[in-house]
């Protein structure tokens, strides 16, 4: 299942994305939570301490291939489990936390 | 950027919740491509419902059938109503109506998850009601059916 939480700046998005994310491990599963945004500051509200930083995922881990078509695809150049296992924190509850952004909007999407 | 944080969301197995940032010309297939659920964040305030409202029919024009509504910094039952009248406009199912939260305030100044804070504060009982709707609406009924 592949939640994303959307809303205005200051709405309350990443305080419901990490209590969400902890209440959902708390039901068993094992989650994965993302930060999209460009401050990121969802490691804390996951209760990680003041200071814990994640090192972004790099842009190097999707290529841009054409297809037979001529489109563009993006492709991860390692598994899922690898850049969890390279980037990913611990948050209490079991839950993974990848920071995806550093962010350089030209060219991106 | 956004398309490293889709590639990695299509290709996990594992429930993923993504928290996304708030300018929504960033809102792009690469990210939302992906998910079986959108929560939009709604304040009591039009202005602040109008800016988040404006992600819900890009979202349907990419084809998430499942947009919620959650409902958060409410301080008076005219304030839920507010939001309420919204979401009916839109189409919109609300699943959570969180109040404005003293808790949240003070985990935040002092550096904690509120759910650490105090697991009983108002918006951990609410979202709990929101993560059960999910699970059983969207996990067992959605796409990712049989997936986790
Ligand atoms: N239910 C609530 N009650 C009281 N305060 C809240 C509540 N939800 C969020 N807040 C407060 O609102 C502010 C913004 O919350 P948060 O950082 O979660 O929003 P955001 O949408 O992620 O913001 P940004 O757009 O800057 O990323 C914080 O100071 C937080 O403590
Ligand atoms: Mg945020």
């Amino acid at each position: 299942m592949k939640i994303a939480i959307s809303g205005k700046g200051g709405s309350g998005k990443t305080t419901i994305s990490a209590t969400l994310t902890r209440l959902i491990a708390r039901r068993g599963l094992s989650v994965l939570a993302i930060d999209g945004d460009p401050n990121p500051n969802l490691i804390q509200a996951l209760g990680l301490g003041p200071g814990v930083e994640a090192e972004a995922v790099p842009r190097s881990v999707v290529e841009r291939r054409e297809d037979e078509a001529g489109k563009t695809r993006h492709v991860l150049t390692s598994s899922v489990s690898e850049i969890v296992g390279r980037y990913g924190l611990k948050a209490p509850d079991g839950v993974t936390v990848l920071v995806g952004t550093k962010v350089d909007h030209a060219g991106a999407g | 950027m956004r398309s490293i944080v889709g590639e990695i969301v299509n290709s996990s197995d594992g429930v993923t919740v993504m928290d996304m940032e708030a300018s929504i010309e960033h809102l792009s297939r690469g990210t939302l491509r992906y998910v079986d659920a959108l929560l939009v964040v709604l304040e009591p305030y039009y202005r602040s419902m109008e800016t988040a409202g404006r992600t819900v029919p890009l979202a349907r024009g990419l084809g998430i059938e499942r947009i919620y509504g959650v409902a958060n910094k409410l301080r008076s039952p005219e304030d839920a109503e507010a939001v309420e009248a919204y979401c009916r406009n839109h189409d919109l199912e609300l699943i959570a109506r969180i109040p404005f939260d003293e808790n949240v305030v003070e985990a935040d100044r002092v550096g904690r998850a509120v759910i650490d804070y105090d697991a009983a504060s108002p918006i951990v009982e609410e979202l709990s009601r929101a993560a059960d709707f999910l699970l059983r609406e969207v996990r067992v009924g959605g796409n990712g059916a049989g997936r986790n």
